[in-house]
């Protein structure tokens, strides 16, 4: 019986409602296209003006296609060394945060600091003391005979790049997994307790994985400045993006060149992963979706 | 002190800094007796029913709970094992149910099994899905708790509780954050609960739930009991001011309904 009924879409102009609501939907839809076709003429028309003044100032194409292909072997070095450092970063503020959060004063004392000295200084003068200022700490212990002790402390430039951005990321993503703990409902914690959970089971099953889903947002944030923070490295010599145009740059004249090309490749960098995060960030929250 | 009492609590004290929550509190329970607590907000209940488990720590006095005895007094600490101890002989259902959003209903159920219990996953599976099919929510075993409504969502808090096999259930207002026509399933459960010999400690606010299901009910003023009896004497006949003051609203409108 009930299959014999038309479907509402069939019935077309029998129902005066549907009939309204498909009309404002198509509405609504030639709105956001109209809306997009300008955005469109707008970039094309900046664009366009970009492209004359380049030529006004004698850019040279042919240049940048003939030399991409050595930079962007840079960027494999830029993600490599943003992915060590956001997973090293990643470890050390979580410590951080535990020991922000902890009742124990050295745990508190020694986070806070550190939070506090990485927030408070450049990552440039971190990158200089950790490259350059750290061997001489070397050199005095293996001068006392510690010649193991002293090697440890003379990192090669990749090492050292990678430690001075875990370490600065670490403190400012110390503050985002401290808040990102706090703001996990205290009744999470009762629960727990009431089950007869301790304090490290706790932690590490209820709010750890409730926290981590709060911030994958702010970690992919961080990614992303991150990537385009690792152009200075190239101070050490690392042949990631930046060192490569700037070499290029000096040895031929052609700046505009190629450290455009250098901001267009860490530009296609963040898109990249913007996207990734976006997609990382909808599979988290599909437990919260109803 | 009577040996088969199944609770027995003796002179406890609470300070919350300067305020002085529970001023000498003393009762006992016997097994497969249901308990209601009843009092105006802020009166101590609540505070009482936390400081069983340890959820709150007394100040002083003390507990014992399924054979486990601990004491309290200013200044000392209890140690770790001996509050996992009495923890363990009780169960708890919140009045905000606090399931963990990241798990799964089943999930949920079997976490003090696997995490506190060390059970094998799936000995704890199988109890887990006996307890959740006590409380009619077998076919909800995969989905997160954001899918559930108030009601479901207590149930499984139930089930997450009774899983642990605890000597003792404690509830504090389960109902109380519910929408009306959800507060009825909630008592269904706690009432087969009863009627099964399940130990029962109740805060709540539900009187008819009280005069049917109670053996016995304790009204608290300020931190102390004043007083108790069962049920159909204190709703009643109450003897106390306070308690007939307290009462009165809530039994006019409970005979208007009649």
């Amino acid at each position: 019986m009930a299959a014999d009924l038309p479907l509402p879409v069939a019935s077309g102009g029998a129902d005066p409602d549907l009939q309204m609501g498909l009309s404002l939907e198509a509405h609504q839809r030639r709105k956001r296209l109209i809306q997009i076709f300008k955005i469109a003429i707008v970039w094309a028309v900046l664009v366009g003006l970009m492209i004359a003044v380049l030529m006004q100032l004698r850019f040279d194409p042919a240049y940048v296609a003939q030399h991409y292909s050595f930079v962007l072997q840079g960027a494999m070095v830029t993600i490599g060394v943003s992915l060590a450092s956001i997973f090293f970063a990643t470890i050390l503020a979580l410590l951080g945060a535990v020991g922000r959060l902890s009742q124990n004063a050295i745990a508190q004392g020694i986070s806070g600091l550190y939070v506090s000295i990485f927030r408070g200084t450049p990552l440039l003068i971190q990158i200089y003391l950790i490259y350059l200022g750290l061997p001489q700490i070397g050199a005095a212990l293996s001068r006392q005979g510690f010649d193991q002790l002293g090697d440890m402390f003379t990192l090669n430039a990749l090492q050292a790049g990678i430690l001075a951005l875990s370490l600065n990321y670490g403190a400012y993503m110390t503050e985002i997994f401290r808040a990102g703990i706090q703001s996990i409902g205290y009744g999470q914690q009762e629960a727990a307790t009431a089950i007869g959970m301790n304090g490290w089971q706790t932690f590490r099953r209820i709010i750890l994985p409730q926290a981590v889903r709060v911030i994958i947002p702010d970690i992919g944030n961080q990614f992303i400045a991150m990537q385009k923070d690792s152009a200075l490295v190239s101070i050490m010599g690392i042949w990631e993006i930046t060192f490569r145009a700037n070499r290029l740059a000096r040895k031929d004249t052609k700046f505009m060149e190629m450290f455009l090309l250098a901001a267009a490749l860490y530009w296609i960098l963040t898109i990249i992963s913007s996207w990734l995060e976006n997609r990382l960030e909808r599979r988290l929250s599909q437990a919260y979706e109803r | 002190m009577n040996d088969n009492n199944i609770i027995q609590v003796t002179d406890l004290h609470k300070w919350f800094g300067m305020l002085h929550v529970l001023r000498g509190i003393s009762f006992s329970v016997k097994p497969k007796e249901v308990l209601v607590l009843i009092g105006r907000s802020g009166s101590g209940k609540s505070t009482l029913l936390r400081c069983l488990n340890f959820m709150e720590e007394p100040s002083s006095g003390a507990i014992s709970v399924g054979g486990v005895s601990v004491e309290s007094a200013p200044g000392v600490r209890v140690g770790h094992q001996k509050v996992l101890a009495l923890r363990l002989q009780m169960g708890m259902v919140f009045q905000e149910f606090n399931l963990f959003p990241h798990m799964t209903v089943l999930g949920n159920v079997i976490e003090g099994l696997v995490t506190v219990k060390k059970m094998q996953k799936d000995q704890a599976v199988a109890i887990g899905e006996k307890y959740l099919a006590k409380v009619g929510l077998s076919d909800k075993r995969d989905i997160h708790p954001i899918r559930l409504s108030g009601g479901q969502k207590q149930r499984v808090a139930i089930a997450r509780a009774l899983a642990m096999e605890p000597k003792v259930m404690l509830f504090d207002e389960p109902t109380s954050a519910l929408d009306p026509e959800l507060i009825g399933e909630v008592l269904d459960v706690m009432k087969q609960l009863a009627l099964e010999g399940t130990t029962m400690i109740v805060v709540t606010h539900e009187m008819g739930f009280a005069e049917d299901v109670s053996d016995r009910v304790i009204y608290i003023d300020q931190g102390k009991i004043v007083e108790e009896g069962e049920p159909h004497a204190i709703f009643t006949d109450p003897k106390d001011e306070r308690t007939k003051t307290f009462l009165k609203p809530l039994l006019k409108l409970q005979h208007l309904q009649e």
